[in-house]
């Protein structure tokens, strides 16, 4: 997964890629380069930062360029690895974020055919296709070369002496930003954001020549006319403010994030009714879809709906579920993805919608590949997340999750105006979380010590227990692992001693007296305790020296309060490791590759 | 003036429990917090390079103001780990500076035309306001028209003119940062070294907060003063008069009576049957049940108030959940702070996220912990710490 940008207009392009690279940055990042035309192609890169390669390169004079920020799938990171690519003559440059699946023949192909490769990257077969069949329309060339190629690109293609850029784009995103004398061209919105708040986002299959004052599409041999968007967010959105890092901000804006899905989807005192969503006939039954963070979520929402509308509800993880042969019918699914662009969920929902099942996405992200594929997308109102872990994103799917089922709940009007005036509550009890934060801090101090950690819950707060091993994970590289507490004993229990302390996560319902009963065996091996729970519970504390409260909710809206506390508790750990936090290594925010 | 500097750090303990989760400078006053009036008039005068000296709290203050691309304005943040004094905090921006800035307050709330013409001067310079109550500030007593000295809180009054805290300096106040606690104590040091401090009288809005009920008297005067706003709906049968500004998406129910000047925020629902009195405040996501009256008082976000509630010369921080038939009438109270007796007239003073069961009556000036929880049909007095539970 990478981060490719354009650009071609009346201004020095160079410096204009590189402030994109760099908001791109969270794409991906062991490497980066740029190329601008200047008569013949320049090209920088190397296996750097963004302002690393901005402080070393030469300053190249052109108004049309092209750049990219990489994160590995073929071939190490490195100069030679490093995009852009180019063809033998070096008047063709491309940028590319996708995996080129049958690279590896087009690439023998074309060393028979006398061509000379450099890397070993799939990208670099692209320029040399493109020299192949060189002449006449740089678009039908470029059209020509990629009938040859299979899996997934968006590309950029610079070529010496055209006053243009072609771009394509397949299974990757890739949005235009439109400017006055000049066009941006990026993998996502934020790249272009200081530029420009109008973007057309390109679609699969499409096509592209852009020029300093026009944008042409084409598909499939004809020409086509996407929707210009406004982008509401602001530069400021995808900005820090004053926090140290994007991760800390985030998970402060989460009382806001509430807010704003409350206001957008649910009014008290509405007719239930007129809040549905799904239209049409009653669900008997329900899939969730999704993968990482959001699988968490989906779990909380499958406890969720199970309990309110007593229908049952499969959870699967996106990429497994691609391998079940098993074709579903006629149920309702819903794929729950940040992006938008997780390869591997997409790769579900079509072939959910395939099979005739009704999809609906729940995404951040407005225009992006799922909420194209859905049959319905519900949108989470969370602003770009840039922190590679997820934290507002996930608390937002959480509330989406509980507006669709209580939207449908009929059962109980008491319980449904509990249920309701709890919500409204609830940025306010996130906000005491957050506003507590020097408790936290004092056991992420103790935490940081150790290189095994145990999470472990049940019923609706097991997956709390495995989003916030997931946290502590990718954050602090600690090796956390979320346990259903029945479990444990079950294996588990072996690893357990002096050197890994244990986070138990108790609610009020009906699993308390059994978590009781799993921390006092815990504590019987010697491994340290630290119980996650709502206010005021002497026999916990009197079971536990340590003790991490929250302010106490309805046990369903349990996991919002908790997941915040754990979200805390996994930053401040990884601060006092020293951890880059906002960009992990290995990791990169939008999976879109399988 | 390009630049000015806001000094943000301070904690306003006397403001407690207001001040226990929020810095003083993100009191809320007619819907906005302080530092956004402070924010916006530097502004409004052309100034859009801030740098804000956070400390206390600083998060809600990041929260909030963000960057400042929402304010039209640039923000820098530098962050004073301890609190010693407005000295120390100015001297920790000493590398966001350029050239010649102001320094303001950050829980002073002023408007546009108090700084008008302040911007033009030169250093050194500070801006000075006649007030009645001197004995509470710094009485600055000048020669012609420079600072001879500037004593704080004194017996005697010399003259009748007051230090805003607002001043226009150039990089040679650095040198003197040091040695003193307070920049008045800078000011006077300057002189006696023969420096020459102008002092530039204002008429324009200077407000200060220092104890819960002035949070009614800074609401009632900016209240008179916003443009009325319909954001919302407002249904068949209910009525709003006079100067009222009503968020998005919040619904007025039918029968309600909203009085302005009032502000209500966004995404609440009032009524049916609701009376709202002059000069009211109600934050975000605020439900107020029916047959409830809300007079001259300052709601925050997130509050729930049962039907048949009365709330007079109150202010209710965020979050309170308050079931049915609550009495907060305003009378002439005793209220203590620190060691000081005050006598004000005033309601209930409820700290952020507390819960009161029905019937609760709170004696005028009663001042309620955070999150505190009180059962229903008791009498509540006096003054109540966090977290504090009445059975």
């Amino acid at each position: 997964m990478c981060g490719i940008v354009g650009y071609i207009g009346d201004k020095q392009a160079q410096s204009i890629l590189l402030n994109c690279l760099k908001r791109l940055e969270y794409r991906g990042y062991d490497s980066c380069g740029i190329a601008v035309a200047v008569g013949g192609i320049e090209v920088y890169k190397d296996a750097v930062r963004v302002e690393a390669l901005r402080k070393a390169s030469p300053k190249f004079k052109g108004t049309t360029g092209i750049g990219h920020t990489r994160w590995a799938t073929h071939g190490a990171p490195s100069q030679v690895n490093a995009h852009p690519h180019l063809d033998c003559t070096g008047n063709i440059a491309v940028v590319h974020n996708g995996v080129i699946s049958n690279y590896q023949e087009l690439r023998d192909q074309l060393i028979n055919e006398g061509h000379h490769f450099v890397s070993e990257t799939d990208t670099e077969v692209i320029p040399h296709l493109i020299e192949k069949y060189y002449g006449g329309s740089l678009e039908e060339v470029v059209e020509a070369a990629l009938g040859q190629v299979e899996g997934s690109y968006a590309i950029i293609v610079l070529v010496a002496g055209e006053p243009k850029l072609v771009v394509a784009r397949k299974d990757s995103p890739l949005i235009i930003g439109l400017g006055d004398g000049e066009n941006f061209i990026a993998s996502d919105v934020p790249a272009i954001l200081d530029y420009t708040d109008r973007v057309i986002y390109l679609e699969d299959g499409d096509i592209g020549v852009v020029t300093r004052d026009d944008v042409k599409i084409r598909r499939d041999g004809i020409e086509v006319a996407r929707e210009e968007h406004k982008v509401l967010w602001s530069v400021e959105e995808a900005q820090k403010g004053g926090y140290k890092h994007f991760m800390l901000k985030e998970i402060h804006e989460q009382p806001k994030v509430i807010r704003n899905t409350l206001s957008e989807y649910i009014r008290v005192a509405e007719p239930v009714e007129s809040l549905a969503v799904i239209r049409g006939r009653g669900i008997e039954s329900m899939l969730m879809l999704a993968a990482g963070t959001s699988y968490h979520a989906a779990l909380i929402g499958k406890y969720t709906v199970e309990e309110l509308l007593r229908i049952p509800v499969r959870v699967e993880i996106a990429s497994e579920f691609n391998y079940y042969t098993h074709t579903l019918t006629g149920t309702v699914a819903i794929a729950i993805t940040q992006s938008g662009e997780t390869a591997d969920t997409l790769k579900a929902m079509r072939r959910l919608r395939e099979a005739g099942c009704r999809v609906i996405a729940i995404t951040n992200v407005v225009g992006s590949s799922a909420s194209r594929i859905a049959h319905q997308t519900i949108y989470t109102r969370a602003g770009p997340e840039i922190s590679v872990a997820a934290t507002k994103s996930f608390v937002a799917q959480l509330m989406v999750l509980y507006w669709l089922a209580l939207s449908y709940f009929r059962a109980d009007a008491r319980r449904l105006n509990t249920l309701l005036m709890e919500l409204r509550q609830l940025p306010h009890k996130v906000q005491q979380v957050l506003d507590n934060e020097a408790e936290i801090i004092e056991y992420a101090k103790y935490l940081s010590k150790y290189d095994d950690v145990f999470f472990i819950g049940r019923g609706i707060n097991l997956p709390v227990a495995m989003e916030g091993a997931l946290k502590l994970k990718e954050i602090s590289y600690i090796h956390a692992e979320g346990y259903a507490a029945g479990e444990t004993k079950h294996g588990p229990f072996a690893l357990l001693g002096s050197d890994t302390p244990v986070i138990a996560i108790v609610a009020r319902d009906n699993t308390y007296e059994a978590m009781l009963t799993n921390i006092k065996e815990i504590k019987a091996r010697g491994s340290p305790v630290i119980v996650l729970t709502g206010e005021g519970d002497e026999a916990i504390e009197e079971l536990v020296d340590s003790v991490i409260t929250v302010p106490p909710v309805d046990n369903l809206f349990s996991p919002v309060v908790n997941v915040v506390a754990l979200q805390l508790l996994a930053y401040y750990t990884a601060s006092e490791r020293g951890c880059p936090i906002d960009f992990p290594r290995n990791l990169a925010k939008s999976v879109t590759v399988e | 003036m390009k630049q000015a500097v806001i000094l943000a750090a301070g904690e306003g303990q006397r403001l407690r429990p207001f001040t226990v989760n929020r810095p003083k400078t993100m009191l809320s006053i007619a819907g906005k917090p302080i530092l956004q009036y402070v924010v916006e008039s530097l502004a409004q005068n052309g100034i859009r390079n801030i740098v804000i000296v956070v400390g206390y709290k600083r998060e809600q203050v990041f929260d909030y103001m963000g960057n400042g691309e929402q304010f039209g304005v640039d923000i820098v943040y530098i962050i004073q780990e301890k609190q010693l004094g407005t000295a120390h905090a100015l001297m920790q921006a000493r590398d966001a500076i350029e050239d010649e800035f102001l320094v303001l307050p950050g829980d002073n709330l002023i408007e546009a035309n108090t700084i008008a013409r302040f911007v033009t001067m030169r250093p050194n310079a500070v801006l000075v306001k006649k007030v009645e109550n001197v004995a509470r500030y710094g009485v600055v007593t000048t020669e012609g028209d420079l600072v001879r000295d500037i004593v704080e809180k004194p017996r005697e009054a010399k003259s009748d003119i007051v230090n805003t805290g607002i001043y226009a300096f150039s990089g040679e106040v650095f040198d003197f940062l040091d040695a003193e606690l307070g920049i008045p104590d800078v000011i006077n040091s300057m002189v006696a070294r023969g420096y020459q401090i102008s002092a530039e009288e204002t008429d324009g809005t200077w407000l200060d907060v220092v104890y819960p009920w002035d949070i009614l008297s800074l609401n009632g005067a900016i209240l008179r003063r916003i443009p009325a706003s319909l954001g919302g709906i407002i249904e068949a049968g209910a009525s709003v008069k006079g100067l009222v500004s009503i968020g998005k998406d919040t619904v007025i129910r039918s029968n309600s009576y909203i009085v302005g000047p009032a502000v209500i925020g966004v995404n609440c629902d009032i009524g049916p049957n609701v009376y709202i009195l002059p000069a009211t405040s109600i934050g975000d996501n605020v439900v107020i049940s029916p047959f409830s009256e809300v007079k001259n008082s300052v709601i925050g976000d997130d509050v729930n108030i049962g039907s048949g509630s009365i709330i007079q010369d109150s202010v209710i921080d965020d979050g309170c959940v308050i079931e049915g038939r609550f009495t907060a009438c305003s009378g002439e109270a005793e209220v203590r702070i620190d060691d000081e007796y005050h006598l004000v007239k005033v309601g209930a003073m409820l700290g952020a996220g507390c819960s009161l069961g029905s019937g609760v009556v709170a004696q005028p000036g009663v001042i309620i912990g955070n999150h505190s929880r009180v059962k229903p049909l008791k009498l509540v007095s006096g003054r109540l710490p966090d977290k504090s539970s009445v059975f």
